[in-house]
């Protein structure tokens, strides 16, 4: 049975056609892939099918309803939620609150009513903030509910997205690249999530993602597309053979294991460091989530950042270029002590800091947004370097950088930072959400950095092709340093990092790991039940303590009771 | 018939004036994502520097033209100065911040400027002599629509140097108090709207087609508000059909 | 009814008992002042509501305040109908003037907003309110006078019952300032700040741009236009220039300036645009030095510029904001004291 229809869809974007003529079928309770190099109109389908975009043409048809007029919030009523790629949470809001918005917005709520805090509204309020603590809690989110969601770092808030999504209790689920930044282990445990998303909630889904183990675990069918065109679809095992999508997808993915293996191998004189951190402390709100980081960057080197998704990684460099303040240690750069300088005046020091999402103005073309580092210089700057790194900017200079696809607006981030003539650059999620083909060319540009003296430290999801690159790394588990060392032993000795860690070479160990180790994180498929339901808090907390007493999941405690209830 | 001539000589002046104004808001614009809201008074405070030299200062014994010039080139070398420092006094302290946060700032500028120039000439009305032709404002454009600055300092300086030069072109045409000149700032801005704050020939183009829209409709209206609802009436035209896809361009 | 709520209902209580008494034993000029204070503190929250809640930028709050000022004069000039009646059509009028603004807020943001509805200030300032195709809401050059009338039946004279007409607008003031209050932690409230925090991603989560929008222009025009309302019977008579594209950017500037989320920073705000200018003009003349200077209201529209400048700069949270937040951290290095994080709007 047909849920969704979409036939000859067509965008444009001034001369740029976006889609041409894509048409789409979705059955009811299949998940559906749709890959595609980057630029190649995904994104922009989502946008149309969400209602947040019109298009010049075609027709979209969601369980018999026509959506061509149909408003954003009025779709949504229907039944589709989506995730977004550049993650849309509503930062100033806390993770629990970002559940409720959109279960009262479907609830049609009043808003006297609600300024004036009249039962009705405080009990479905409570009724809400009760839903959606259990999904926080399925989705082993609990900890963050009070925290503001803007504080918490993107793999976590990818995480919220989806949560916030299936709030809406939806009957198709759009996820725009939701493995975006995590790695294989959990990659394989969000695969399973959805598959249990899908028989528990029979939510239909729609999935666009670059990680193509995950694509080609979860999918039923996969669409291809290749500049705004349908290229292929299929099976995901046809499609991976295709050679069309080869071609245009994976293509020079294969080279690269033929090609280059670690060419480069560190001496480098034991000069001082350029950037010494010492039992560096940091955190949000009551949240304390990296303590006693000691780190070193000494010129010209370039170190890595590895470690599993909300390890801390990302807060250490928010907190060594000033973005938030360290609770304790100390950070020197250049034999100086910046602990708690302000990030702008450490980036005129020479420490440039690429945050996830490149930190880009969207509204500013690509040449301006360069000329802009003139006035962090504080005098005129040429920008022609950043367009000899990479010649595609030059023809897209006129361009606003928010039209750009993410590989792009990743170089004009770089290219940003080697025009302020920096000496260290610390890049985090440099690959996030790029194709294959442009995470390579990215790669060989930090090799560029490091030949003219910059030091880089990367904060990398693609373990290995970071450790190609690197001379030095250090591995973070919860909220600390794990493991250091010249990258050369950690990338030979795989089996010491995969202590705290996994490659990026998803294979069956991966998955096997996923489902054993589980800390906590397991999906118990007998407690999403429970969110399906709306149960008084009283009853949930009995549940729980009843659960706890007798050691089993609480999920199984309900179902058993539910059972005993169905036979009376 | 002759009457519509007319007009359409004084809509073209006033026209290339509004240009000149809106250049140097895109000029700022697109080079510091400023919009520059105190633009106006920018423009405005160097024409009463020009106007103070002129009347206030020049000995009565010096030739009309080299008072005129003394004149324009107190303004002129004012308006620099003020550019260069808002940018390193303000503009340079707030450079990440969101382009709201700084139009904000912008206000507070005009706010400042505005009251300093009503404590200093008071809220009379003055009149500039017509020594400068109108036409040069044409021919202004093309020489300062090239070079577009590349620091946020010459940007600023430029921008309101334009500004100076579109407050004194305007002046023979009008009688001028502090607040008329501030509020050119409309009519500014919806020339800059239809270039869409990036495109200077298309401002350019804006400006005139602008300054035609005001000025014809007093053939019949007797009012001195109503161009005021037709600029507002352009703003509204120019975002709705630019702006067409809803979110698209929103989308952050 | 939860303890917060009861708590706030408290406070609000208080502080109207309080600020009722304040203007009591001192001269009509100071209590003109206290009524005008209030009336700008009108219109500083429906900028915390639009601006503050919502984010949507406005630089036309004076027209709003304008607009109900004229149509309550008009209602009772003309129509000699009691105050009250005068005050709910100035409302129901800047509701509808703030839907019709709210229009082309469906589809512009940020900037452009800023723009049109600087351009809808200037249209008001020199066509509506002084042309005179509009004289019957205006009532010509002179405007209206509103000298003997009649609130809730009662006797008013504006000369001579300020007190009465403040008390009435302060009382009007606490319980709007409490229900916004109420709304920024409420569904609604969470449902705005969605609109500010992402559009895109309210539409797509369920929230009708469309209407919220509407509402809350329609909302904060309507507030605007209660404390505007008021000011013909405060004044006596309304004329265009308090409601000028100035004022509209100095509500602007000074709800920045005090910290455009919050409800006290509005009380505060009015009170700093109604006294301190003033009390400048009355105090700040004599002699420096041998020279006489006299500090004109000049000055002040001055210093709020520059103030603005500087709290962008410095205090990106504005005045209360940079204090709550201060008072918070003492609070948490102090530890159990005040444990309980409170969360004033």
């Amino acid at each position: 049975m047909t849920m969704l229809r979409v036939r000859d869809m067509t965008v444009r974007f001034g001369g740029i056609v976006a889609l041409d003529g894509v048409s789409l079928d979705l059955n009811r309770g299949e998940i559906l892939g749709l890959i595609g190099p980057n630029g190649a109109g995904k994104t922009t389908l989502f946008n149309c099918i969400s209602g947040v975009i019109a298009p010049d043409k075609g027709t979209i048809f969601f369980e018999g309803h026509s959506l061509v007029y149909a408003p954003p919030h009025v779709r949504a009523r229907f039944g589709i939620a989506r995730t977004f790629q550049n993650l849309q949470l509503w930062g100033s809001m806390t993770v629990a609150e970002n559940l409720v918005v959109p279960m009262d917005a479907l609830g049609r709520r009043n808003t006297f009513s609600d300024a004036l805090h009249l039962p009705f509204s405080s009990y479905a309020e409570r009724a809400s903030m009760e839903r959606a603590r259990a999904i926080l809690h399925v989705l082993d989110l609990d900890r963050y509910a009070g925290t503001l969601a803007g504080d918490l770092p993107a793999g976590i808030q990818r995480r919220v997205e989806i949560a916030r999504a299936l709030a809406m209790r939806p009957r198709l689920l759009l996820l725009d690249e939701p493995a975006a930044g995590l790695d294989a282990q959990e990659t394989a445990r969000l695969a399973e999530l959805l598959h249990a998303v899908r028989e528990r909630f029979h939510v239909s889904m729609l999935l666009v993602d670059h990680d193509m183990s995950l694509v080609m675990r979860v999918c039923d069918y996969v669409y291809v597309l290749d500049f705004g065109k349908l290229l292929a679809r299929g099976q995901p095992a046809a499609i991976r053979s295709d050679p069309k999508v080869i071609a245009a997808y994976l293509g020079e993915e294969s080279k690269k294991l033929e090609g280059e293996v670690a060419t480069v191998v560190p001496t480098r004189p034991q000069q001082a460091p350029l950037l010494e951190v010492k039992q560096l402390a940091a955190g949000y709100g009551g949240l304390e989530v990296v303590r006693d980081i000691d780190l070193a960057v000494r010129p010209g080197e370039v170190v890595a950042c590895i470690g599993a998704n909300g390890a801390g990684k990302t807060t250490t460099l928010r907190a060594i270029s000033g973005m938030i303040h360290p609770r304790r240690g100390r950070v020197m750069f250049g034999g100086r002590d910046v602990t708690g300088t302000s990030a702008e005046r450490i980036a005129q020091l020479g420490l440039i800091h690429i945050p996830e999402g490149r930190g880009l103005f969207p509204n500013l073309s690509v040449e301006d947004t360069l000329r802009l580092v003139s006035n962090t210089a504080g005098h005129d700057v040429n920008i022609t370097p950043a367009f000899e790194l990479f010649p595609k900017l030059r023809q897209r200079r006129r361009q606003l950088v928010g039209t750009l696809s993410g590989g792009e607006q990743q170089m004009v981030a770089l290219g940003r930072a080697i025009l302020s003539e920096p000496r260290l650059v610390m890049i985090d999620e440099m690959s996030q959400g790029l194709a294959p083909t442009v995470v390579r060319q990215l790669f060989d540009i930090i090799r560029v950095f490091r030949e003219q003296g910059i030091a880089v430290l990367l904060v990398e999801q693609f373990v290995e092709s970071a450790l190609d690159v690197a001379d030095r790394a250090y591995v973070f588990e919860h909220g600390s340093i794990r493991l250091s060392g010249p990258a050369v032993e950690l990338r030979a000795d795989r089996k010491l990092v995969a202590g705290s860690y996994l490659g990026t070479a998803v294979d069956a160990t991966a998955v096997a790991a996923a489902n054993g180790n589980g800390n906590g994180h397991h999906v118990d498929p007998a407690l999403m039940e429970i969110v399906s339901v709306r149960v008084p808090a009283k009853v949930k907390r009995a549940l729980e303590q009843r659960a706890e007493v007798e050691g089993r999941p609480t999920g199984a405690v309900a179902i058993e009771l539910l059972e005993k209830v169905d036979h009376q | 018939m002759a009457a519509f001539a007319a007009y359409t000589i004084i809509g073209l002046s006033l026209g290339g004036i509004f240009s000149l104004a809106a250049l140097g808001i895109v000029l700022i614009y697109r080079t510091t994502g400023v919009l520059n809201f105190a633009h106006g008074a920018m423009g405005m405070f160097s024409t009463f520097i020009a106007w103070q030299v002129f009347y206030g200062w020049s000995h009565p014994f010096w030739p009309g033209w080299l008072s005129t010039l003394l004149a324009v080139i107190a303004g002129l070398v004012f308006a620099a100065a003020m550019g260069l420092f808002l940018e390193f006094a303000v503009f340079r302290w707030v450079r990440t911040r969101e382009p709201v946060v700084k139009a904000v700032i912008t206000i507070g500028v005009l706010l400042a400027l505005q009251s300093a120039a009503s404590l200093i000439w008071k809220n009379n009305q003055y009149h500039l002599p017509i020594y400068l032709a109108p036409q040069t404002a044409t021919i202004t454009i093309s020489d300062v629509g090239v070079p577009v600055g590349r620091v946020g300092a010459v940007s600023w300086m430029l921008g309101s140097l334009v500004a100076a030069v579109a407050g004194i072109l305007i002046t023979p045409f009008i009688n001028f108090d502090t607040t008329s000149l501030t509020l050119l700032i409309i009519d500014a801005l919806a020339a800059a709207l239809i270039g869409g704050l990036v495109s200077l020939p298309l401002t350019v183009l804006g400006g005139f087609i602008l300054g035609l829209l005001e000025t014809y409709p007093t053939i019949w209206i007797q009012s001195l508000g109503f161009p005021r609802l037709v600029a507002l009436l352009v703003i509204l035209a120019v975002l709705v059909v630019r702006n067409p896809r809803g979110f698209a361009v929103a989308a952050k | 009814m939860t303890s917060r709520l009861i708590f706030r209902v408290l406070m609000a209580l208080v502080a109207f008992a309080v600020l009722a008494r304040i203007p009591v034993g001192f001269d009509v000029g100071f209590k003109f002042d206290a009524g005008l204070a209030v009336i700008w503190a009108f219109a500083l929250l429906s900028l915390v509501l639009l601006t503050g809640y919502v984010g949507q930028i406005s630089l036309c709050q004076a027209t709003f305040a304008g607009i109900g000022a004229y149509t309550a004069g008009m209602m009772s000039a003309t129509f000699h109908v009691d105050y009250i009646v005068a005050v709910a059509a100035g409302v129901a009028a800047a509701f509808v003037l703030g839907l019709l603004v709210g229009l082309p807020a469906l589809r512009l943001h940020g900037i452009t907003l800023a723009i049109v509805t600087l351009g809808i200030a200037l249209v008001f300032d020199r066509y509506v309110f002084q042309d005179h195709a509009f004289e019957w809401l205006t009532g010509g050059t002179g405007g209206w006078r509103v000298g003997q009338t009649s609130m809730f039946g009662l006797q008013m004279d504006s000369s001579k019952h300020l007190m009465g007409a403040y008390v009435v607008l302060l009382a009007l003031f606490c319980v709007v300032a409490l229900l916004m209050v109420n709304l920024h932690e409420s569904g609604a409230g969470r449902r705005f700040r969605a609109i500010r925090d992402s559009e895109l991603a309210a539409a797509t989560m369920g929230v009708n741009l469309t209407r919220y929008k509407l509402l809350a222009f329609g909302m904060s025009a309507a507030i605007a236009g209660m404390g505007g309302a008021f000011y013909p019977l405060v004044a006596g008579s309304v004329s265009p220039q308090p409601f000028w594209l100035f004022t509209s950017l100095q509500f602007a500037a000074i709800a920045v300036l005090m910290g455009v989320r919050y409800v006290p920073a509005a009380a505060l705000g009015g009170a700093f645009m109604a006294f301190v200018p003033d009390v400048l003009t009355r105090y700040g003349h004599g002699t420096l030095f041998g020279r006489p200077y006299e500090i004109s209201y000049d000055w002040f529209q001055i210093a709020v510029g520059v103030l603005l400048i500087v709290q962008l700069i410095t205090l990106p949270d504005g005045v209360w904001g940079d204090l709550r937040q201060r008072v918070l951290h003492m609070r948490s290095a102090v530890g159990g004291l005040g444990g309980r994080k409170v969360k004033v709007a």
